[in-house]
């Protein structure tokens, strides 16, 4: 994660188009914190957690050159420049965590190679790409280029280095690759913070279930108004075509 | 205040397992020696392998259970955390292809004792009387070899054991209520119960989940924090773990956790003779039994029999019928997701409460076969993550600004039937396992039926959607559970197994799981699996001393052995005693 972000790749505010400065904090539940509430928390999820926040593991999976790549790429998918440097969250540590230990899902498309394999081909296939299209490595494109790039893979495009995409399928590849950041996003209570999500609540429970209400711990949202920087696209929803199963499925029901 | 009122919470070191804040066990169970013959050796304890344990040692049988995963301790191994539960799924290898793959892992594959139960949503309503004559009445499919009369006293017996909660009149298929009350509607019910309302369409709200709304035996209650597919520390909601292992050690059964399976012994070519498994440093290990009951799952299951081929079973172990492995089914799990202007806080209650089984059976002006159901489903954040992926493309400061009205959310699940077809198949692969198993290798691809059925069933969970009132509906296609792949018929011809789940070739290697299903419906199938698995306990207890010593097969149906049900089943306390 790098120091300070420029005032270009600031949020703004959609009514006066002036910068938002990054906070501690962003979200509508100012001042809700779920570790705050960890004495409630049973001691083993207190424990996963707080190792989690305090723990970040060390890079040990990716090459310097691929990790500067995936930081680029993780940077563009889960932009945290509206959040102060101290209070972002380590995205790529986590991914490279996952593997080193060859932790997978319980499977594989059988048109794809492993996990780890997929990782190294596909961050060389979009590097490749920015070198062939721009004449530069993807980390040194400015924020808009970099996601005119990987818009192209979120459409499974192949503008460049065929002969490395050809060995993976575009778009499991780019769930894959959204997926994992998420996941390693959403699971630190900071997120949970920003999103206004409780957190664990054993043995406490919950006790307003209907309504949307909050517990008495919780916070009532309060609302602000912010567009994206003027340098991304990422800020749109295009689904396509319906995608089928081309990723991870998280267990619901 | 910043601590509770008697300082953190902690656990007390005394050398127990803790299965809920109120049961603790000692896990210093019975030790069967390799060389002893016990009577049932079972392979997977998980929703099925649990309750044949328990029922088959309290009948005084001498019985091993081994368990590819760990016994867990809810306390110590358990955390209210999506990302740290990623240990009770089956995440070993297996390649997944065919046009529509499957996912498995957490998705449908638990591992540890308890298995897929571990992380189930509990979900339990029973099938209707029409799943088990879907060829007769709607010429695709099959029937099943029993009817749903033969099991309706098993699915009695096993509401009350594990036990469900539910309203006190449920419309569908067979009529009935529950024994525990149903409980109190969260966010998304109160939305499905509003939408299907305003629709017409009929709804319930509460249950049937195997979720404790009472305190049962030393289960607590539900607290309703949301996290029942990462595992329930709170006990409320049932697994084999916490409902019938402890029961089964107390009547010396051993489970011998951390033992994966590899191959059914077949020595005498004629009949099963015990199992050969790793322990967890992959020593070689043999089991010798009578009796070997395969418990693994659809996906397990198959792969086991498979890799177990041998002189005079060539294309795998109980496949002369050339059917195992295939008519494996998934059902369709499309996630509906619709954006209210007012929060909804998904997260709490349990995400199974609330469904509607209103278009289960086949109407002929729809133009397919079968039906669906709709369920409340309540993603936590890194689930509804990956949803907004696939159902918006979302990314970037897009996914950031979605994911910041997690709270407004509400998301509901389609249960869709899918057909048996037979090239949709468990089959072995080139790759293997960290222990140098070959890993399965599953295809999967819908039909014309399923298509129309998919897109029949996820328009009429947007309508509903929308009648409640949502500003924007999106859908993620995803599938649901895994059953068939081993399964049961009246020909030798077309199945794996007889109506009790004992193969055709071998008269001592039964199957016990949700692979002996021949279709499926579209009702969660945990209930169903315990069920059966109840009714292959009782078979198995009647006719022991003949499936021990010889090949002939007595069909005659075996009494129900209510009083081998867990011990607080009939207890003083248990409301709503009706049977």
């Amino acid at each position: 994660m790098e120091g300070e972000t420029k005032r270009e790749n600031w949020i703004r505010d959609p009514k006066t188009g002036e910068p938002i400065p990054p906070r501690q904090q962003p979200g509508y539940y100012p001042g809700y914190s779920t570790l705050g509430q960890r004495a409630f928390w049973d001691a083993k999820t207190r424990e996963v957690v707080e190792d989690r926040v305090y723990n970040i593991p060390p890079i040990r999976f990716f090459s310097d050159e691929e990790l500067q790549i995936m930081t680029a790429v993780a940077n563009r998918i889960i932009p945290q420049d509206d959040r102060l440097p101290e209070y972002r969250i380590p995205v790529v540590n986590a991914i490279d965590e996952r593997l080193h230990k060859h932790e997978i899902d319980g499977y594989r498309f059988e048109d794809m190679p492993p996990d780890e394999e997929a990782y190294r081909l596909g961050l060389k296939a979009i590097d490749q790409t920015a070198h062939e299209i721009h004449g530069m490595a993807f980390a040194d494109l400015d924020p808009l280029k970099q996601d005119f790039l990987l818009k192209t893979i979120h459409d499974g495009k192949k503008l460049a280095a065929h002969e490395i995409w050809d060995k993976l399928d575009v778009k499991r590849f780019w769930h894959m690759l959204v997926q994992d950041c998420v996941a390693a996003y959403y699971a630190h209570p900071w997120a949970w913070d920003e999103i206004g999500y409780g957190g664990p609540a054993y043995p406490r429970a919950y006790t307003r279930l209907e309504g949307g209400l909050p517990e008495p711990w919780e916070v009532d949202e309060q609302r602000y108004y912010w567009s994206a920087p003027l340098n991304s696209i990422s800020d749109m929803y295009e689904p396509g075509d319906d995608p089928g199963t081309t990723s991870s499925q998280g267990g619901t029901h | 205040m910043k601590v509770p009122l008697l300082g953190p919470f902690r656990w007390a070191h005394d050398g127990k397992k803790i299965l809920g804040p109120m049961q603790r066990i000692s896990t210093e169970m019975r030790r069967y020696s390799e060389d002893d013959i016990v009577d049932f050796c079972i392979v997977g304890v998980g929703s099925a392998g649990g309750v044949l344990t328990q029922r088959l040692a309290k009948a005084g049988f001498k019985v091993v259970g081994l368990e590819a995963g760990p016994f867990w301790d809810t306390e110590r191994d358990w955390v209210s955390d999506e990302k740290g539960s990623h240990k009770l799924y089956w995440n070993d290898l297996r390649i997944t292809g065919g046009e529509d793959p499957l996912a498995f892992g957490e998705n449908n594959s638990g591992k540890g004792v308890g298995g897929g139960s571990v992380h189930w949503a509990a979900f339990a309503p029973r099938f209707h009387p029409s799943d088990f004559r879907v060829y007769t009445e709607d010429g695709v499919g099959a029937d099943w070899p029993i009817s749903y009369y033969d099991l309706k006293p098993y699915y009695e017996l096993l509401e009350r054991e594990i036990p469900v909660a539910g309203p006190a009149y449920f419309p569908w298929g067979d009529p009935h209520g529950y024994p525990y009350g149903p409980h109190p509607v969260g966010g998304v019910g109160s939305l499905l119960v509003k939408g299907c309302t305003k629709l017409g369409i009929g709804v319930c709200a509460g249950g049937p989940v195997a979720i404790l709304s009472g305190s049962h035996g030393n289960r607590p209650h539900c607290i309703y924090r949301g996290f029942c597919i990462q595992g329930c520390k709170v006990g409320a909601k049932q697994s084999t773990l916490i409902s019938h292992v402890p029961e089964a050690l107390e009547f010396g059964a051993e489970i011998r956790d951390r033992s994966m399976a590899f191959r059914v012994s077949m020595r005498n070519k004629e009949r099963a003779d015990g199992v050969f498994y790793y322990d967890e440093d992959g020593r070689e290990h043999f089991q010798r039994a009578k009796v070997v009951i395969v418990s693994g799952y659809a996906i397990e299951t198959p792969r086991l029999l498979l890799n177990s081929a041998c002189p005079g079973h060539e294309k795998g172990l109980a496949n002369s019928s050339g059917t195992l492995g295939r008519y494996l089914m998934a059902q369709a799990g499309n996630v509906i997701l619709g954006r209210f202007a007012e929060p909804v806080r998904m997260y709490k209650a349990p995400p199974a409460h609330a469904m509607s089984e209103h278009f289960y059976e086949t109407d002929p002006s729809r133009g397919f076969a079968r039906g669906f159901a709709i369920q409340t489903v309540g993603p936590l954040p890194i689930a509804f993550a990956k949803q907004m992926m696939k159902a918006k493309g979302a990314w970037g400061w897009g996914m950031r600004r979605v994911m910041m009205d997690y709270n407004h959310w509400t998301a509901l699940g389609l249960l869709g039937e899918i057909l048996p077809w037979a090239d949709n198949r468990v089959e072995i692969g080139e790759e293997k396992d960290a222990f140098g198993i070959p890993v399965a290798k599953v295809t999967f691809t819908l039909h014309e039926n399923d298509k129309k059925l998919i897109e029949f069933g996820k328009k009429k969970v947007m309508d509903v959607l929308w009648a409640a009132g949502a500003e924007e509906v999106v859908q993620e296609s995803r599938y649901a559970h895994l059953v068939g792949a081993a399964r049961m018929g009246a020909d030798p011809e077309t199945s794996v197994t007889d109506l009790w789940g004992r193969t055709h070739d071998v008269a001592n290697l039964f199957i016990c799981d949700g692979s002996l299903f021949p279709t499926q419906g579209s009702a969660n199938p945990g209930l169903t699996i315990q069920a059966l698995a109840a009714r292959t306990a009782d078979y198995l207890i009647s006719h022991a001393e003949q499936i021990f010593k010889s090949n002939e097969r007595d069909m005659t149906p075996p009494p129900i052995r209510y009083h081998l049900a867990p011990k607080d089943t009939f207890s003083k306390g248990v409301p709503r005693v009706y049977a």
